[in-house]
């Protein structure tokens, strides 16, 4: 029958069209994607104010960070701790012992971090044992 | 036959698959990948070294911090955070996406102007204070374009690694700085004779004992070096209040200067008599008193190193795009755009070399907003051929400064600025 003889024309038609779309373009990809973890970030509400005298900026964020576990641990979190976050510590390079001796001893002397001799020697051995550069993972 | 340099052969295969596929519900387009590179953008693994950074930026997380964009986080007690790439495309920084350095935890969350007051005391005729209306109405405000960056900008660059912020390139940032001239407030109170130096003090605070470093930052200028006569006390960064985590109410400006003398929060000028002895001063923030300020570990220990307080920023430029994320290709022209800044000179050349540094060839210089500030620059760029290539860009100011080809070294990580490079990958267009 006609029709159907046109019928299988344009469907002939059609696939060679396809097929010649599909040798321009042989190498395209698309649709592609990929799983992805979302972050904390968030977009900032804009705060209420009072139109006083008072400009303030809400808190600084500090996110939960992981040091190292061992000996000296404690000692870090409660000296180090009191002057800066523990990311002090974590965004150093990895340092030679002797810089991290030299870091520990210009908190203590400069700083007036005031460490007992025995707390020194353990916050030294800590970070030499977790972050020098023959040990950071 | 080979159509568009795929096999017949090759395309019946394909297309084989692509039938199969269907029948598998995958989109035959989806199908056609198969055997290919997998390629979708990867978040830089976690870099600490002990190599140097090869990366733009530091490496970090981003973070959201009050009043700005999300910055890289170096640090975030206190606030150390570092201004992405792509934020150098315009000269003048956003206030919102401007790098965050502070030394002590007790960052400002508020400030209440009411009873805020910016005082000049010390060895002067008069001690006085301003409340911000009066620095606003009582003086005529002056204008600068300036650059400020971070004394340890690149240090993540140094070889051995050294201990501090570890910074890429991202702690600078280009301003608009309205304010006081430092000078007018200084003849208000009035100078007394034999007086050498002023000091800067900002509400940041420490937790650390009283005249010690971890209580107070302190930073102070002699009075005859000349910056003092171009300082300006800012009360707007590009046209509006500076962010607090950027030194709101008011900052000191230092056109030239590393950032360290650009004290946040400014609330205490104090006209000293005897030279400033702090840590800060005195151990802190110093360079070798050698050429470029290079030195060596050896030369350090040996203990015969001569420093002095840090100064005027050397000569720097970047290329902000491309930034090597996207291939770039054959025959097709491109604009290299970047920025160039001294802390010495106006920027009166930036060239370009694509071929890792042999030949140069100057860009065209943007609008120069003044000597201080950063200078816009672009490069129409053809790259012939497919293949890799490695771009360097140089900056010479009018004092004849340009920038070194050697790295530099000094156990602050102070003073980067080695030409810098970039490395693009160009496709064939057909």
């Amino acid at each position: 029958m006609a029709t159907n003889s046109k019928k299988r024309k344009v469907l002939l038609l059609l696939c060679t069209g396809a097929a010649a779309a599909l040798l321009a373009f042989a190498d395209l990809k698309r649709g592609e994607y990929t799983p992805a973890q979302l972050g904390a970030l968030r977009q900032s509400a804009p705060p209420e104010f009072i139109a006083d005298a008072n400009f303030p900026a809400s808190a600084y964020p500090v996110p939960a960070m992981d040091l190292a576990p061992g000996d000296g641990l404690q000692e870090v979190r409660i000296y180090c701790n009191t002057c800066h976050s523990p990311r002090y510590i974590t965004m150093q390079p990895p340092l030679s012992p002797a810089t991290w001796e030299d870091e520990v001893n210009k908190m203590n002397r400069a700083f007036g971090a005031n460490i007992s001799d025995d707390d020194f020697r353990k916050i030294i051995t800590y970070l030499q044992a977790h972050y020098a550069t023959n040990t950071r993972r | 036959m080979r159509v568009h340099g795929i096999s017949r052969r090759a395309l019946l295969r394909r297309m084989g698959l692509a039938g199969v596929a269907a029948g598998l519900g995958v989109s035959p387009a989806g199908m056609l990948l198969l055997g290919q590179d997998q390629s979708h953008e990867k978040a830089i693994e976690s870099f600490t070294g002990p190599g140097p950074n090869p990366y733009w930026n530091s490496v970090g997380p981003y973070i959201s911090e009050p009043q700005k964009a999300p910055l890289i986080l170096l640090t975030d007690r206190p606030v150390q955070l570092e201004t992405p790439r792509e934020y150098f495309r315009t000269v003048f920084t956003p206030n919102d996406a401007f790098y965050v350095r502070w030394h002590l935890s007790g960052i400002p969350n508020a400030v209440d102007l009411k009873t805020w007051r910016l005082k000049i005391e010390g060895n002067v005729k008069r001690t006085i204070d301003f409340s911000l209306a009066e620095l606003i109405h009582n003086f005529k405000p002056v204008s600068v374009a300036a650059t400020n960056q971070c004394s340890g900008n690149s240090r993540s660059r140094l070889q051995p690694r050294v201990p501090g912020a570890q910074w890429g390139n991202g702690a600078m940032g280009n301003a608009m700085w309205t304010g006081v001239p430092l000078r007018e407030l200084l003849d208000r109170a009035g100078v007394k004779e034999r007086s050498i130096q002023v000091q800067f003090q900002g509400l940041e605070t420490g937790p650390g004992p009283n005249g010690l470093p971890s209580n107070l930052f302190l930073k102070s200028l002699d009075l005859s070096n000349s910056v003092i006569d171009e300082c300006v006390v800012a009360y707007l960064m590009n046209g509006e209040p500076l962010p607090m985590l950027n030194g709101f109410p008011i900052r000191l400006v230092v056109p030239g200067y590393f950032a360290t003398y650009w004290t946040k929060c400014l609330t205490w000028i104090r006209v000293l008599a005897t030279p400033d002895e702090n840590f800060w001063m005195k151990t802190g923030y110093r360079v070798p008193n050698t050429p470029g300020g290079n030195t060596t570990p050896d030369d350090v220990k040996s203990g015969n190193v001569e420093t002095l307080p840090i100064g005027r920023f050397p000569i720097r430029s970047f290329l902000v795009s491309p930034d090597g994320l996207s291939k770039l290709v054959a025959g097709m022209p491109i604009a290299l755009r970047g920025i160039a800044f001294s802390g010495f000179g106006r920027i009166v050349r930036v060239e370009i070399s694509d071929d890792d540094g042999k030949n140069w060839t100057p860009a065209k210089l943007s609008e120069d907003y003044g000597p201080y500030a950063f200078r816009g620059w672009d490069f129409p760029w053809t790259p012939k051929a497919a293949g890799q290539y490695s771009l360097a860009v140089r900056a010479t100011d009018d004092k004849n400064n340009v920038q070194p080809d050697q790295p530099l070294w000094n156990p602050g990580g102070y003073l980067w600025n080695r030409i810098e490079r970039q490395r693009l990958v160009v496709g064939e267009a057909s």
